[in-house]
């Protein structure tokens, strides 16, 4: 015998599955609007002990260690950029791993694995309100930072978002992945934290990589977001890049679709195992 | 006839039964702790993270060369670039884990569903937030320990001073640390608004304390502020009695602060916490989140 669906969903219907999850947020959102607030000021108090430590670092204002690396004595724009670019990353990673975290603590994950809705549908729906809300945060971040530290960007700010356009992409196959370790761990905060703080980090979201330790380097290498960022600082910063830009932007592009692949494959598998050992529930 | 009623409570209250219920929320709390095994990681790896991202960028800011950290040394007069950066990243870090944890003590309960029905038994209200605080100063404890093992095995940072000394600068700053997290507990609970709370309270010690630089580059006005901040008075005591061989005399001003701080942060906060448990009985908010 075979069992058919009540329900037959369509593109139409995902499409919807898509919007409601994104206005639910976007309500939740704004019931918290202290929390608006916090997310313009919570990057500038993290940049401004960098802010006074670059201070102890400079002569006349310019840090002239600090161009050594990057090819540029404004280590704050360097930073801010960095800072802004990194709200981006935190978004995908708090935005599905930690909204299934929720979800389960909540008690609405199971009702919501029971619709008929691609999950990773559900996990790319709650990151649509973030990436809004993070973009309208990072701009009045950049232009409160610009009056505070100074922000002087005097490159192709065209040329820098389309780059940043793949990074991004790419970004949610990592979430994919991660969203389905926060499934199997049921714990996110520490995940959360510690691999973003980390990826970040060693991607060079502070500091030129090539200041690392000899032995990190490679790390930072092999990490696609390092070229994220060094791309988009040398097209708005003009900042020595590692690599010509054009060689970076390709390196973005195949990460971009091979993360994709590679994280909705990881999810699809762990989720399977929780389901069979019936966990998806528990927390 | 008329009969008179008076409604007596089925439990009966004493020191004895106080304890009991302090030692259960301390045991729970340990239960839940063990139930979530990546706090080994947490432990382990945030202790060399969180400062290293601040190292690794001052090893940036210091050039090819070392040019940098000339200044930085003729700026700080520290000779350790790395130990003076642990010392204030470790201080924000305790006080940032106290916020999460003693601070969201009342509130986890309140998102759990489960303050309410804790509240009616005939418990010392108080302890709720004393059985949190227990296992939270073993684990760190535990956590600073880690962070001295990593930067001692990984970095080869050494003391340059009397660690008796650090360690009295921390016992002194007990009582503010944890006074301050009793203080915010009830805040967050009655403004509920919790995560936007603990940003604020780190950030100004993040802004303000020092961690990563002198406070004497701050501008005027927030040295002014810095001055009311217990943190900058353990950041400043720590730094002296492990990386500038300080005496007992020359920590007494730091220790003098701290504990008048402490004093301050554990009536503030012991006071706000009554004053949140007679309003949320008055106006039944208690449950609501």
């Amino acid at each position: 015998m075979e069992i058919t669906a009540l329900s037959q969903p369509t593109v139409a219907a995902q499409l919807r599955a898509l919007w409601i999850i994104a206005k639910k947020d976007w309500k939740v959102f704004w019931r918290y609007p202290l929390n608006a607030v916090s997310h313009v000021f919570q990057p500038i108090i993290w940049v401004t002990p960098v802010y006074f430590m670059g201070k102890a670092f400079s002569t006349n204002g310019q840090a002239l260690g600090f161009a050594q690396y990057s090819g540029t004595g404004d280590y704050m724009s360097y930073v801010l950029l960095g800072t802004a670019l990194s709200n981006f990353i935190l978004t995908v990673f708090w935005g599905m791993g930690f909204a299934l975290k929720e979800d389960m603590d909540a008690g609405v994950l199971e009702s919501n694995w029971l619709t008929p809705v691609s999950r990773l549908h559900i996990l790319v729906g709650r990151t649509l309100t973030s990436l809004l809300t993070t973009t309208i945060t990072s701009l009045i971040m950049l232009a409160v930072s610009a009056l505070l530290f100074g922000f002087r960007p005097t490159g192709n700010v065209v040329a820098a978002i389309l780059t940043a356009i793949p990074m991004l992409i790419g970004l949610y196959g990592f979430g994919f992945a991660f969203a389905g370790i926060v499934l199997l761990m049921r714990e996110a905060n520490t995940l959360v934290d510690v691999s973003s703080f980390l990826v970040q980090g060693f991607s060079g979201a502070n500091f030129p990589v090539k200041s690392l330790p000899y032995w990190l380097i490679p790390v930072s290498l092999m990490l696609p977001l390092t070229y994220g960022f060094d791309a988009v600082r040398g097209f708005l910063l003009k900042t020595s890049t590692l690599f010509p830009l054009n060689v970076e932007v390709t390196i973005l592009i195949v990460f971009m679709f091979v993360m994709l692949w590679f994280g909705a494959w990881i999810f699809n598998r762990i989720e399977r195992k929780v389901r069979t050992l019936g966990t998806l529930g528990q927390h | 006839m008329e009969a008179t009623l008076s409604p007596q409570s089925l439990g009966k209250p004493g020191l004895a039964s106080d304890l009991r219920a302090f030692w259960a929320i301390v045991n729970r709390e340990w239960t839940i702790f063990k139930r979530y095994p990546s706090w080994i990681i947490a432990l382990l790896i945030w202790p060399l993270i969180f400062p290293m991202m601040y190292i690794l960028t001052a090893r940036a800011l210091s050039g090819v060369d070392g040019s940098g950290m000339t200044v930085f040394t003729q700026t700080t007069g520290a000779t350790n670039y790395i130990g003076y950066i642990v010392i204030g990243t470790t201080v924000w870090m305790w006080q940032n884990i106290v916020l999460w944890d003693v601070g969201f003590a009342l509130r986890n309960e309140q998102m759990r569903g489960t303050l309410e029905s804790n509240w009616l038994s005939p418990t010392w209200r108080f302890s709720y937030l004393l059985g949190h605080t227990g296992p939270q100063i073993i684990t760190m404890t535990t956590f600073i320990l880690i962070t001295a093992v990593e930067f001692g095995l990984i970095f080869g940072v050494r003391l340059n001073g009397n660690p008796w000394l650090a360690l009295l600068i921390m016992l002194a700053s007990i009582p503010a640390i944890y006074g301050l997290g009793f203080a915010f507990a009830s805040i967050v609970i009655t403004a509920k608004e919790a995560h936007t709370f603990v940003f604020l309270v780190r950030g100004l010690v993040m802004i303000f304390c020092g961690i990563t630089f002198p406070v004497s580059l701050l501008p005027g006005w927030m040295q002014s502020i810095a001055e009311w901040m217990p943190q900058t008075y353990m950041i400043h005591g720590m730094r002296s009695a492990a990386f500038a061989n300080a005496s007992f005399a020359d920590l007494l001003p730091d220790l003098k602060a701290l504990l008048l701080f402490g004093a301050f942060w554990l009536t503030l906060g012991y006071l706000l916490f009554n004053w949140m448990e007679r309003r949320a009985r008055q106006t039944g908010a208690i449950g609501q989140y």
